[in-house]
C-alpha cells in the first residue's frame, strides 16, 4: 500500500527517471545532452527556491489576515477591493483553496466583486511567485504582466458584480437535502412519525425534525411523508438533491 | 546570479530576521507549514526540469520557433490558452518550463496566455466551483479569465 503511494505521488518523476533509462539506452549522448541542459534550469531553480520559502514563511508570519478579512464588507468601496487583492496576492494554495476562505467572507457581506477579485488574485498573483517569474521570463516581463492582470482582474469583477446577482448563488453550501417542519403549521397528527420514525419525532404535540436525509432511497421516502401531511408543514429543499 | 535575484535574496532575508524578531514562534510555524508545502512539490519540480532537458535536446529549437513562434500567433495563443485551462501543474514548474521555451525562440505570447489560464481558468476545478457559487457565477467568471488571459497576451506582445 505504502509503495503504491509513493509511486502515485511521484508518477511523473518516475515517469521521467523511466525515459532517461530509455534514451540512455538508445543514444547515450543524447542523455547527457539532456542531463546538461536540465543542470542548468536546476542550478538557476536552486537560486530562487530559497527566496520563494523565505517569502512564504514571512507572508504567513508577519501579515495579519485576520485584519484584512474585516475589512471588506458591502459598502466597503475601493478599498475593499483592494485589501481584496492583497488577501488574494498573500495567499498561498491552490485556486481552490480560495473556494472555502471566499465563502466565508461572502456570508459576512462582501460583495461578488470582492470575492472574484480574491479568487483570481489568489491564483495569478503570487507574491513570492513574482521572483521565480522574474527569475526565468524576466524582470520585464514580470512586471508587465503583473500590471496588466491586475487591470483585468479589476475589469472581470466589475462585470461579474454587474452579470451575477447574490441570488443566483447557492444558499445552502450543504451536501445534503435540508429537512423542516414549520411548527406553526404543525397540527400535530404524528403521521409524519409513524411514517418515519427515524426522521421525526413528537415533542409538545408537535412533530419535529430529528436528522437530515441522507442517499436517494430515504429522499423517496421522505418526499412521500412531505405529501402526505394534511397541512403541509413538512419542507423539503429540493434544490440540493439535484446536485 | 543576476542583480535581480540578488535583490530578491537581500529582501527575503532582511524580510526573515524581522519577522523573527517579530515573533519567533509564529515564524518557526509558519516554516513548518512552508516546508511541509514546498516538500510536496520537489519531486514534481525535478521532474519537469528533468523533462525539459529532454525536450529541447530532442525537439530542435527550430522546430519550436516555427510552432510558437511568430507564423500564427493567434491560433498559437489560443491553443495555449486551451492547453493551460486543462493542465494541471503548479504555476511554481510552469516558470522555468515556459521560460525554457521562451529561451529556444518560443513566442511570448502564447506564453503569456498559458501562464495565465493555467493558474485562472480551471476546467477539472469547475465543478467544485460551480457547487460552491452557482453555474452562473463559475461559468462568468472562468469564460471572462478565458477571454482576458488572451487580451492580456495579446498586450503584451504589442508591449514587448
Amino acid at each position: 500500500m505504502k509503495a503504491i503511494s509513493i509511486i502515485k505521488k511521484n508518477k511523473l518523476l518516475i515517469f521521467v527517471a523511466l525515459a532517461y533509462l530509455v534514451v540512455l539506452f538508445i543514444s547515450p549522448d543524447k542523455a547527457m545532452k539532456s542531463v546538461g541542459n536540465s543542470v542548468y534550469y536546476l542550478v538557476e531553480m536552486l537560486q530562487v527556491l530559497p527566496v520563494i520559502f523565505l517569502l512564504t514563511v514571512v507572508i504567513e508570519a508577519l501579515i495579519p489576515k485576520e485584519i484584512i478579512m474585516r475589512g471588506f464588507g458591502e459598502k466597503s468601496g475601493f478599498k475593499g477591493n483592494l485589501l481584496a487583492l492583497l488577501l488574494g496576492s498573500i495567499s498561498a494554495g491552490p485556486i481552490y483553496a480560495a473556494f472555502p476562505i471566499s465563502k466565508t467572507l461572502l456570508g459576512k457581506g462582501a460583495s461578488i466583486s470582492n470575492i472574484v477579485i480574491i479568487i483570481s488574485s489568489w491564483a495569478v498573483i503570487k507574491v513570492p511567485m513574482l521572483a521565480n517569474e522574474a527569475k526565468f521570463l524576466g524582470v520585464n516581463f514580470m512586471i508587465i504582466r503583473w500590471v496588466l492582470t491586475v487591470i483585468a482582474i479589476f475589469v472581470m469583477a466589475y462585470i461579474t458584480g454587474m452579470i451575477v446577482k447574490k441570488k443566483d448563488l447557492p444558499v445552502d453550501s450543504k451536501r445534503a437535502a435540508t429537512l423542516e417542519i414549520k411548527e406553526d403549521y404543525c397540527i400535530g397528527c404524528g403521521l409524519c412519525v409513524k411514517l418515519l420514525p427515524e426522521y421525526y419525532e413528537m415533542n409538545n404535540n408537535k412533530a419535529v425534525v430529528l436528522k437530515m436525509p441522507e442517499g436517494k432511497e430515504t429522499i423517496l421516502a421522505i418526499k412521500e411523508s412531505v405529501e402526505k401531511c394534511p397541512s403541509k408543514a413538512i419542507i423539503l429543499n429540493k434544490e440540493e438533491i439535484a446536485s | 546570479m543576476d542583480i535581480f535575484t540578488i535583490a530578491f535574496w537581500i529582501i527575503a532575508i532582511v524580510l526573515t530576521v524581522i519577522s523573527f524578531i517579530k515573533d519567533k514562534k509564529k515564524t518557526f510555524a509558519a516554516m513548518k507549514k512552508s516546508k511541509g508545502m514546498m516538500g510536496n512539490m520537489l519531486g514534481e519540480i525535478v521532474a519537469i526540469i528533468f523533462l525539459i532537458g529532454l525536450v529541447l535536446t530532442f525537439i530542435p529549437p527550430e522546430t519550436i520557433k516555427s510552432v510558437l513562434g511568430s507564423a500564427n500567433t493567434f491560433v498559437s495563443t489560443v491553443v495555449s490558452a486551451f492547453v493551460g485551462s486543462i493542465t494541471l501543474i503548479p504555476a511554481f514548474v510552469a516558470f522555468p518550463l515556459v521560460g525554457s521555451l521562451v529561451d529556444v525562440g518560443a513566442s511570448i505570447v502564447p506564453a503569456v496566455a498559458f501562464l495565465t489560464t493555467l493558474t485562472m481558468v480551471g476546467i477539472v476545478t469547475f465543478p467544485l466551483e460551480k457547487k460552491e457559487f452557482g453555474t452562473k457565477f463559475a461559468l462568468t467568471r472562468n469564460a471572462l479569465s478565458f477571454g482576458f488571459a488572451i487580451v492580456i497576451a495579446l498586450t503584451m506582445g504589442v508591449i514587448l
